[in-house]
């Protein structure tokens, strides 16, 4: 089967509340089942991140519903390109909400901080793509930044 | 039935109309405007004077001249307040009050009046309302031109014609020109000509198209010089599509537009310096992403910039360094702080080609970005290794050299020593006929010592070359420990050693350069080349001051151990192999102990079989 991920920024055009958080999670979370796209999305303090992928087809359709969507503008893709085993095993996605009470239960939905390390499926630019887009959504990144990736080799 | 229709009419007129009559003027008639006006203790019959109602007493007074003058009046506007009604407020209504004469049919004498009252208040409201709005209207305007003659801006409107009604005062103060001017002949005339026919028509047609404009030109100032101007306008639009004037404002724009220009060229000019130059260049963004990558990183590296992508430039380096940049470079992105590293990157023929990359953050009014640069430093670092290689091997010949010449004097000390026993032994017993044979022990005896003093010059001229005998200086001991693991690095690598120095407590020492250094080269490099073949080796080296406050030096490890003879010397004459599997001489301890005690110290060992091994230096105490 043909694979594809994309991975993009872009800002939201007014800050999200914990509904709009929750209906867009709701939403994704059944039209990506159904479409088989799996992935994570970052957001906090109007920053957006995503990667996702699918089939190509079905990422290139996403990507161009998503890219109109009204509640976010300065959609700029990172990478479009296509991969030979998928990353990861559903859809996720991390945010820090006002109320966590609810939240935590909630399927789909991680705390920013227990958002695992790039899988080591990723090639290391990918995980790296990764990383700084976290960083650009969620800040300085925690102590283990890396931990998938090989530690430094000993001389 | 026509008066009395006529009397209908006038008791329900919206007006009041009431006749006084006779010289005190009584109430006659009084429709029922009236009444209800005046008020219900107002009869027929009553002098107006003794019951005016609402009506005001100089008007009564005015009623009265009226009557004997013959002369009309009216009062514009008076304000009667209404009787009240129970439970009401009182409110005042506004009247014109007309006052006619009437006259005698005959003579014409003056026999009484004739009252209207009509009810105007709506017309006096409207009539104040009007009146405040035009006052609001002159302050607005007055607002409004102090605002358009005081802004930096020229302002002006345009008819639909494309004619100027209005320029601002400032328009006159930047050309220069008298307020007489005719700006519709002159304004044209003062834009550059390079830009005139573009302004005409892109300002014709916006005129067309019943819409705005914004474009820029040079206009001429009073001085002759050309500046950029920026023409904006808005239509204003009294019916749909159809536009009645332009109004808009010129705004200068010279320096702003001078400097973009001249950012636009230095950024081109940058873009092909950084295009020419044969480096690999990149910029990337503040979070980290490259978004840009010179021409030659193209031609290195065999990819296209989108084959390279945001990340990709972590592909052409060693997979197994790759993960150490990627982290290298998170959180130089996360901190802001410089990239830097040595790396080998892949060029298009697949070829490793040493790199130094380097990236550092600039952070301006435009935000933070990041640029860098990946320098090939292949060739520097071919011939370094090269050197390094050679610069080992003669380091290692050298050493080898000194140990052998020692080897050698000390090898032959001891047959030596045992020829001249021999020797006297046979001087002794020995008796010669021939005083030939005599001379022939001398000559012997002669040998003998040279050989001894040979030997001894060459012990003393390895000591000289190697320094040995050097005036003492105050030494950093942390310093020289350094230099010396430095010397020792490809053993230290090799066996994964680790060393751990301590000298806060007695940080110098005062004593011969090179002595210290061979004190610990060999201390150091004995531990490491006794380690425990099961274990990591750990070497401690500490320096402390003694009960006498004299400086002392414990060098510990946790290799083989070593068997300590009683007399503690022994284990430190030359060639005392300890552990003749391992490779080496003796020589190194013994050297230590000679450098020690010729400098007025001395050397303790303890060790554990299999465990450790501590010596421990008194530099200065015999
Ligand atoms: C930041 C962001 C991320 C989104 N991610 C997804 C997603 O992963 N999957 C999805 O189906 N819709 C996603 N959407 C919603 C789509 O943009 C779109 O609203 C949805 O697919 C419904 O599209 P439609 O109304 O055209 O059917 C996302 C929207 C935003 C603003």
């Amino acid at each position: 089967m043909n694979l594809n991920h994309i991975v993009y920024i872009s800002r939201a055009v007014r800050p999200l509340t914990d509904q709009d958080l929750h209906e867009l999670l709701e939403q994704c979370r059944r039209d990506n089942s159904k479409n088989h796209i799996t992935g994570i999305l970052f957001y906090s303090h109007g920053n957006i991140a995503q990667l996702f992928e699918g089939e190509p087809e079905i990422t290139e359709a996403l990507f161009k519903r998503i890219k109109r969507d009204g509640r976010h503008s300065h959609v700029q893709k990172l990478i479009d390109k296509p991969i030979d085993v998928r990353s990861f095993p559903d859809w996720h996605m991390a945010f820090h909400p006002l109320e966590s009470v609810g939240f935590s239960q909630l399927q789909g939905f991680l705390m920013p901080d227990r958002v695992p390390a790039p899988p080591s499926t990723l090639t290391i630019a990918d995980a790296m793509l990764i990383e700084l887009v976290r960083l650009a959504v969620f800040g300085t990144p925690t102590e283990q930044a890396f931990p998938a990736l090989p530690g430094p080799t000993s001389v | 039935m026509r008066e009395q229709h006529l009397h209908a009419l006038l008791h329900h007129l919206p007006a009041g109309v009431a006749t006084l009559q006779g010289l005190d003027l009584r109430y006659g008639y009084l429709n029922k405007a009236m009444q209800e006006l005046l008020g219900t203790d107002v009869a027929e019959g009553q002098c107006v004077a003794d019951h005016p109602g609402v009506l005001p007493s100089d008007l009564v007074d005015v009623l009265h001249q009226v009557y004997r003058t013959g002369t009309p009046y009216i009062a514009k506007a008076c304000s009667l307040p209404l009787p009240t009604q129970e439970g009401k407020e009182s409110v005042s209504r506004c009247y014109d009050l007309v006052l006619e004469p009437v006259r005698d049919e005959e003579n014409q004498d003056i026999t009484g009046l004739v009252l209207f009252a009509v009810d105007v208040t709506q017309q006096e409201e409207a009539r104040q309302r009007a009146h405040t709005l035009s006052m609001e209207t002159r302050r607005l305007d007055a607002r409004l031109r102090v605002l358009t003659e005081t802004v930096p801006q020229i302002t002006f409107s345009l008819d639909a014609e494309g004619l100027y009604e209005y320029v601002s005062p400032q328009w006159y103060y930047f050309t220069g020109q008298p307020p007489t001017a005719d700006l519709n002949a002159i304004w044209p005339l003062l834009i550059h000509p390079d830009d005139r026919l573009r302004v005409l028509y892109q300002g014709d047609a916006a005129r067309k198209a019943g819409k705005g404009w914004s474009y820029e030109y040079r206009l001429r100032r009073h001085d002759g010089q050309y500046r950029w101007m920026l023409s904006r306008a808005l239509p204003e639009l009294h019916a749909p599509d159809q536009p009645v004037f332009w109004h808009g404002a010129l705004t200068e724009v010279h320096d702003q537009r001078e400097l973009s220009d001249a950012l636009r060229r230095g950024e081109a000019e940058l873009r092909f310096l950084a295009d020419s130059i044969p480096e690999l260049i990149w910029t990337a963004t503040a979070e980290g992403f490259i978004d840009y990558y010179n021409h030659y990183t193209g031609e290195y590296s065999g990819l296209t910039k989108e084959e390279l992508g945001p990340t990709g430039w972590v592909n052409l380096l060693e997979p197994r360094k790759q993960a150490e940049a990627a982290r290298h470079w998170v959180k130089s992105v996360a901190t802001g702080e410089p990239f830097e590293g040595l790396f080998r990157m892949r060029r298009h023929d697949g070829q490793y080609r040493w790199h130094i990359i380097r990236a550092r953050q600039l952070a301006d009014e435009r935000g933070p970005r990041w640029f860098g640069a990946c320098t090939d430093v292949d060739d520097q670092h071919r011939l370094r290794e090269v050197l390094q290689v050679q610069y080992d091997e003669l380091a290692r010949t050298n050493r080898d050299l000194d140990t052998f010449v020692y080897t050698a004097s000390h090898d032959l000390k001891q047959p030596l020593f045992n020829l001249r026993g021999l020797f006297e032994e046979l001087r002794r017993s020995a008796s010669f006929d021939d005083p030939e044979e005599e001379q022939l022990l001398s000559m012997v005896d002669d040998s003998l010592h040279q050989l001894d003093s040979t030997l001894q010059e060459l012990a003393a001229t390895v000591q000289d070359q190697r320094g040995l005998s050097a005036p003492v200086e105050k030494l950093d001991l942390r310093h020289i420990t350094d230099e010396v693991l430095l010397g020792l690095r490809a053993q230290i690598q090799a066996s994964d050693a680790t060393v751990h120095v301590e000298v806060t407590e007695a940080p110098t020492l005062l004593y011969g350069r090179a002595n210290l250094r061979s004190v610990l080269h060999n201390l150091l490099s004995n531990a490491l080349k006794f380690a425990h073949p099961e274990r990591l080796p750990v070497i401690t080296l500490r320096s402390y001051l003694s009960k006498n406050n004299k400086p002392v030096l414990m060098v510990q490890d946790n290799g083989l151990g070593m068997n300590i003879p009683k007399t503690s010397t022994a284990a430190f004459q030359p060639f005392t192999r300890q552990h003749p599997q391992i490779g080496g001489s003796g020589v190194g301890l013994y050297l230590v102990q000679r450098i020690l005690t010729s400098r007025g110290g001395r050397l303790e060992v303890a060790s554990t079989m299999g465990e450790s091994t501590t010596f421990t230096l008194y530099w200065f105490e015999a």
